[in-house]
């Protein structure tokens, strides 16, 4: 702790929270519930309504219909700036006519509190996100990525009930961006502030959220930790959206089940039940699918025309008749023998898979 | 941003204000200058008396065309001129962009009758004794806006990505230029073409200084015979000139549009 | 961040000075000669007496009597119509970046500019047609139980060309200004709205401070283009109202004698001292923002 003082952590709670453009449904009766100190990511593509979802709990967007509250109370119709939410924008929202000083105080002004305090506060900021020497200069002077930082010291500096970031290091270098991304959730642990965190990236929402909520078409379509969401997905459309996967397509047998390659499996349980004879996709995460041996029945042959050395893994893309480049990870030290062009047998290691018509 | 403009009902206020202002101070003129000209023979009626009177006078078409003529000449001399050094200003030779920028922000401040006096005093009599003298002094007085206009539409594009790709694959400067910088820049490039084309047919200041005469400083001479002849005129220049410009930007909008419209909907909606 | 990106090039463009110039020679050369050469012809030549020697004695009429005279009106008349200009401009260029469609805003644009640069002439021929005894709206207002001839206005009056003045400048402070505007980004609205802060905190803090310096920068140009027009006010006054250009119009048309030659060269060049001080203020408008101001 920097000694920083702080309220007891909120709860945010949506129900129901619809969002219309004349016809189009950006947002179409969202229930989702932030429990106090924890940090909800909403993960979706563009268009899925997530950043209309945050910008509805910061007041910058009014609901079409549903409920806003913040520790039980309703927020609805609470004007923008009594909400006493910190939030941080995708980028260029520091006031570029003030220094980093005015900006981090800009929200303490607005509520009159005296210049030693905000001082005091400011450096306790400052502090906080690493920047004390960087007090007087002016946002066009600092990084993306500091700038990002002083954007967070700023809507922490009003002390918030709950934080708000809508994309924050979408505009940010690979490299700084997983910098910034674990200050933030230092920062956010370290202050046990409630926070509603907003991506179109899977891998930023799963390594800092303590619970991912996908999103599509306007609709929460699962919302889970980050191991669940990703070894348990109840749609098509999380198991694609959440890590990385094998798009396969097959046919649904008389048993109910999907062949697929040289396979037969049975359906996971969240798909509802095809016809038989139905044409799927199956959608099959690399790490199942394993080598294996030409003799075994399973085996489906391949050509490998891809192999990409990641570190521990190595990631090979096969060529299969009927298929599209069907991707495998194999631990990097079994795959010294094996070179691009040469004939490979593998197989499905799952006894359920996901799927979606064709 | 709707509900933080539920806090402001100054909207209409200002909306209303803006549009009766505007209506009082530009449509209704142009309205009053309009139905003027149509006005009949003894200020009866509504005929088309006045714009005929127009083109049966003897200046009308010369001077019409040797406007089109030097503003047509000046709005090829302004390209000529401006794109190369703009171009090359923004690839190569940026630490002389202040002193660009300020020789073409000149034109703005140097007034124009005073750079009348000193061209009688500066050119030469081979310069002095040639209408095309006013060509070069109409790319002068259009810098301001056609600089503007081409540094513009080179902020907006990878300039130098595009350079380095096209010499890359082999082709000359003259072929980048011409055909991967230009069709990039057409928008600055029409506006700038436009701009100075434009001016050129207005200019009156430093035409009339010169003792020479276009088709406004002919407007104003027709103005003391038939001051409803010379409204005549001034409608049938101001509509022309704001259709023509019109559908000039609304042509090169046509081109960034897709853009504009996918950012429009992704702020909307993401 | 950029630091290290903005200095390195400029390290290497160091020994390359000669082939950087190059390239840019014809610009250099044609505005040389047709705009720099020229003024500064018009002011040696205001220096020389009639018989070629150096002397300040040219300058003096313009002191006193009429000619301090016209200059006190020319510039009573280009602030009082850049006040107008800037505010009204201000005021639109508001309101259409706030609430137009982009296409309404690009036709406005267009009509901008036609009354603000081709106008000159058309101009005044209008402004006789609307606000002229006979005018449109003359008559309209006098049906309305407003006769502004009641008193002692005319079109061809310092009020007449007021206001013909503001027919240009309006639409050039619209369209200076509304880049400046549109560079006020959503977010800083609702950042600051998001931060406590109410809308007139947030004008007091960020909108204003941020447009002062373009409103000001614009300002000056608005200055420098009423005070150098000549085109409306000539349509329009035929020399009604004294204003230099219309005296150094009448001087060169005239037949010249080498006295009044070297008068109008003595005026020219107070114009371009006048407008040269608007410069100056242009450019400290623009230098106050250099420090928050990108690039």
């Amino acid at each position: 702790m920097t000694g920083i003082t702080r309220r007891v952590s909120s709860t945010l709670e949506l129900s129901g929270v619809s969002r219309f453009f004349g016809q189009v449904r950006a947002l179409d009766g969202l229930d989702l519930k932030v429990n106090p100190g924890e940090l909800v990511a909403l993960l979706g593509p563009s268009g899925c309504g997530k950043t209309t979802a945050l910008r509805i709990v910061a007041g910058l967007e009014h609901a079409s219909a549903g409920n806003l509250t913040v520790n039980g109370v309703r927020y609805n119709e609470t004007p923008a700036h009594q909400r006493d939410m910190g939030m941080v924008f995708q980028s260029y929202s520091l006031f570029p006519n003030l220094d980093v000083t005015e900006n981090i105080e800009y929200g303490l002004r607005a509520r009159k509190i005296p210049a030693r305090d905000r001082s005091k506060r400011v450096s306790e900021m400052l502090a906080l996100v690493e920047l004390g020497s960087k007090a007087k200069a002016f946002p066009h002077q600092l990084s993306g990525g500091q700038q990002q930082r002083v954007a967070l010291a700023r809507a922490l500096a009003i002390e918030p009930n709950v934080l708000l970031l809508d994309e924050p290091l979408s505009a940010l270098d690979a490299q700084v961006r997983s910098q910034i991304r674990e200050e933030i959730r230092r920062i956010q642990i370290e202050l046990g502030i409630t926070t509603l965190f907003v991506t179109h990236d899977q891998e930023e929402a799963m390594s800092i959220a303590d619970r991912v909520g996908v999103m599509n078409h306007g609709k929460l379509e699962q919302i889970d930790t980050p191991i669940e969401l990703y070894t348990n997905p109840s749609s098509p459309f999380v198991a694609s959206f959440v890590g990385l996967a094998n798009r396969i397509p097959g046919e649904v047998t008389a048993a109910g089940g999907v062949r697929i390659l040289n396979q037969s499996i049975s359906l996971s349980r969240a798909v509802s039940t095809f016809a038989p004879g139905t044409k799927i996709t199956a959608i099959i995460r690399p790490e199942t699918l394993i080598l294996t041996s030409e003799n075994d029945p399973d085996a489906t042959r391949g050509l490998i025309a891809l192999k990409s050395f990641l570190g521990p893994l190595t990631k090979l893309g096969i060529a299969v008749e009927g298929s599209p480049l069907i991707h495998i990870n194999i631990s990097s030290s079994d795959v010294k023998h094996l070179e691009i062009g040469q004939h490979i047998s593998f197989k499905v290691a799952a006894s359920e898979v996901m799927a979606e018509h064709a | 941003m709707a509900a933080i403009m539920k806090v402001s009902p100054f909207k209409w206020i200002f909306i209303g204000a803006s549009a009766f202002l505007s209506l009082l101070i530009f449509v209704f003129p142009l309205f009053a200058a309009a139905t003027y000209s149509f006005r009949g023979e003894a200020g009866k009626g509504r005929s088309l008396a006045n714009y005929r009177w127009l083109l049966e006078q003897d200046g009308f078409y010369p001077n019409l065309f040797a406007s089109l003529k030097l503003a047509a000449i000046a709005g090829i001399l302004t390209l000529l001129l401006m794109v190369p050094t703009m171009v090359f200003l923004n690839l190569k030779a940026q630490r002389f962009k202040p002193l660009i920028d300020f020789l073409c922000i000149l034109p703005l401040i140097i007034p124009v009758v005073s750079l009348a006096i000193g061209a009688q005093v500066a050119m030469p009599e081979v310069i002095q004794n040639s209408e095309y003298e006013l060509v070069f002094f109409f790319v002068i007085i259009a810098l301001p806006y056609t600089y503007r206009a081409i540094d513009t539409s080179l902020q907006t594009v990878q300039l130098k990505t595009l350079v380095e790709a096209s010499r890359s694959l082999g082709a000359s400067w003259f072929a980048t230029i011409l055909r991967v910088i230009v069709p990039a820049i057409r928008s600055g490039i029409l506006g700038a073409l436009f701009l100075a084309f434009a001016l050129g047919i207005g200019e009156y200041t430093i035409t009339s200084l010169l003792h020479w005469e276009t088709f406004p400083t002919w407007t104003v001479v027709a103005a003391q015979q038939n001051i409803l002849g010379a409204i005549a005129i001034s409608v049938f220049s101001f509509i022309g000139a704001i259709a023509l410009l019109t559908l000039i930007s609304l042509l090169s909008r046509r081109g960034t549009k897709r853009e504009s419209l996918e950012s429009e909907n992704e702020g909307a909606l993401s | 961040m950029k630091s290290g990106v903005v200095e390195t090039p400029r390290k290497t463009q160091g020994g390359r000075l000669g082939s950087q110039v190059f390239p840019l020679l014809p610009f250099f050369a044609f505005t040389g000669y047709f705009l720099i050469w020229p003024v500064l012809a018009v002011t040696l030549r205001s220096l020389r007496g009639n018989e070629g020697e150096w002397t300040f004695s040219n300058y003096t009429p313009l002191l006193h009597g009429s000619y301090l005279h016209a200059f006190t009106t020319s510039i009573k008349l280009s602030l009082i119509t850049s006040i107008i200009g800037s505010l009204l401009g201000a005021l639109f260029a508001y309101v259409v970046v706030r609430y137009a469609s982009g296409k309404f805003s690009a036709v406005l644009d267009s009509i901008s500019a036609v009354f603000a640069n081709s106008g000159g002439v058309p101009l005044a021929f209008m402004f006789i047609a609307a606000f002229g005894t006979e005018g449109l709206v003359t008559r309209v207002l006098k049906t309305l139980g407003w006769d502004i001839y009641a008193g002692h206005f005319t079109i061809f009056s310092f009020t007449g060309v007021v206001m013909v003045y503001s027919f240009f400048q309006i639409p050039l402070m619209f369209l200076v200004f509304k880049p400046a505007i549109s560079g006020l980004r959503k977010e800083w609205l609702e950042a600051s709205t998001n931060l406590g802060a109410t809308q007139v905190t947030y004008w007091r803090r960020v909108a204003i401070p941020m447009l002062l310096p373009s409103f000001f920068g614009a300002f000056f140009l608005l200055f420098a283009g009423g005070f150098s027009a000549y085109a409306t006010a000539r349509a329009l006054t035929v020399g009604t109202v004294p204003l230099v250009p219309i005296i150094i119009g009448t001087l060169v048309d005239g037949n010249v004698v080498s006295d009044q030659q070297n008068l109008g060269d003595a005026l020219a060049v107070g114009m371009i001292i006048v407008a040269g001080v608007a410069m100056i203020g242009y450019v400290w408008a623009q230098k106050s923002a250099a420090k928050w101001r990108q690039s």
